[in-house]
């Protein structure tokens, strides 16, 4: 019934994807960002670049009409919600009026530069999406801007007024952003106005609850503040984010007794499992001079 | 399934669409929050058509392209979508499905065994970050999901595999035999 040499033919053809797979594993994990196996990718992501944008246009129509069905079901409570918050913030705007005042005033007085806020000291480059990442452990997107428009690796990424995530490889004309969501991913950041910081984290499978944690349990956090990213700076390490990106709002704050940090979450203001459009924030002067290198002839 | 020319460009032309249609077409698409996975159900389908040897294969070359094009880490997804390859194709090889809706229950399989392996495969890989139990429910909707979307896509990979199969499971059991018209004198003009 069984022919044996059939029967050998299946196992080797399984032992040989096997064993192939771990090889790429053990090898992609060995080798650093300039070894074969991240080479092959970056060409290969370049390879299938206009591919992916012309797929990416075709079918963003049907994109939006699957999105149009979760939409409609939210934009009701999210009206509510709105409102609620529209009149804050109103309130929030009369009085930041007179504290930008006073900011501009006290800046004259004691000489401050400008330079290292944002978006001053950046100059946002906007890029497409054309590949998202298709399982929840690995949150990255492809953009269809490259280091040819003055994008580089480790630059911020923000979304629809928020941060998104940083870059992590790019190539002439594609860059690839790994998410908030990722992971791997962790931001240095800071409550506003409390001024109590922490690092945000994911939780994975969650992308719309962002975890802020070693919050020191002394600095009290409220629900509805917003959180930004504090550019933290050291000696031996800096934060590859500038200070002052917007990154969420807290919406629910766990005070446990045994533990020595609250932990605080906080909900994106960037919605990342649909984001169509982001900004990178590269260098001014770099981008500059490829935005004046495209236009001379 | 014939090892020609032929039946490598169908098979890689499969791989190929379902996995630039995953990251451009259906990545970004989230109808209720969750979206659908059509790498494990094209892999699937060529499994259960194919056997349990391109099963594999095509598993082992949707996943490298995949991890290729998306930048995730090189071999994760080869090795858990030959798995799901090479089980699928055994199935059909032991069990010989042939049930007109055959395909809801091996996508939806295909799909879990494939969510469930690849997590299992990033928490060994370490994840660094704690994982929300939602992950649990995604990956159930997706299998839901899936299992509607199977239909379509097995009778689509199967239109395109068709000329190239030693043995049409499906088209073995809708194809009717004509009356016998040869053969002992007893057996003649019955469906046999």
């Amino acid at each position: 019934m069984y022919d044996s040499k059939v029967v050998r033919r299946r196992r080797a053809a399984l032992a040989i994807c096997v064993a192939l797979s771990v090889v790429m594993l053990t090898a992609y994990f060995g080798e650093g960002s300039g070894g074969v196996f991240h080479t092959l990718q970056r060409g290969a992501q370049e390879a299938f670049a206009p591919l992916e944008t012309g797929a990416g246009r075709a079918f963003k129509p049907f994109r939006d009409a699957a999105g149009w069905f979760g939409d409609t079901l939210d934009a009701k409570g999210d009206n509510d919600d709105l409102r609620a918050e529209n009149e804050r913030l109103r309130k929030q705007l009369g009085e930041s009026a007179v504290a930008a005042d006073d900011v501009r005033q006290l800046r004259g007085l004691v000489k401050l530069e400008d330079t290292d806020s944002f978006p001053s000291a950046t100059n946002p480059v906007a890029a497409r999406v054309i590949v998202h990442s298709p399982t929840v452990w690995y949150e990255s997107v492809k953009i269809d801007k490259g280091s040819d428009d003055g994008v580089e690796e480790d630059q911020p990424v923000i979304a629809a007024g928020g941060l998104a995530g940083k870059v992590t490889s790019v190539t002439g004309g594609t860059a690839e952003v790994k998410l908030i969501t990722d992971g791997s991913s962790a931001v240095s950041a800071q409550v506003l106005p409390s001024g109590a910081s922490g690092v945000v984290r994911p939780e994975v499978g969650q992308p719309n609850d962002l975890l802020l944690d070693f919050v020191d349990r002394g600095r009290r956090v409220t629900e509805g503040t917003t959180v930004v990213t504090s550019g933290f700076s050291s000696e031996r390490v800096q934060s590859r984010f500038p200070r002052g990106i917007p990154i969420g709002r807290v919406s629910r704050v766990d005070l446990d007794e045994v533990q020595l940090y609250q932990r605080v979450h906080l909900k994106p203001f960037a919605d990342l499992r649909r984001i169509d459009i982001v900004q990178v924030l590269t260098s001014k002067g770099r981008a500059s001079e490829n935005a004046s290198a495209d236009v001379t002839p | 399934m014939s090892l020609t020319p032929q039946a490598f460009a169908r098979t890689g032309g499969i791989a190929l669409l379902v996995v630039i249609l995953q990251i451009s077409g259906l990545g970004g698409a989230h109808p209720f929050g969750i979206h659908p996975d059509l790498v494990p159900l094209g892999v699937a389908a060529v499994a259960i058509y194919a056997g349990s040897v391109a099963g594999a294969a095509t598993g082992f070359a949707t996943g490298f392209l995949l991890d290729l094009v998306v930048g995730g880490t090189m071999g994760v997804s080869s090795l858990v979508l030959t798995a799901v390859g090479y089980a699928i194709g055994r199935y059909r090889e032991v069990r010989d499905p042939a049930h007109g809706l055959m395909p809801i229950p091996v996508g939806a399989a295909a799909t879990l065994g494939y969510l469930i392996a690849f997590a299992a495969v990033s928490f060994m890989l370490d994840v660094g970050s704690s994982v929300s139990p939602l992950v649990v429910r995604d990956a159930l909707v997706t299998t839901l999901l899936n299992a509607l979307l199977a239909l379509p896509v097995f009778l689509l990979a199967r239109r395109v595999l068709r000329p190239v199969l030693l043995v049409d499971p499906v088209g073995l059991r809708s194809r009717r035999r004509g009356p016998r018209e040869t053969g002992p004198l007893g057996l003649r003009g019955l469906e046999a």
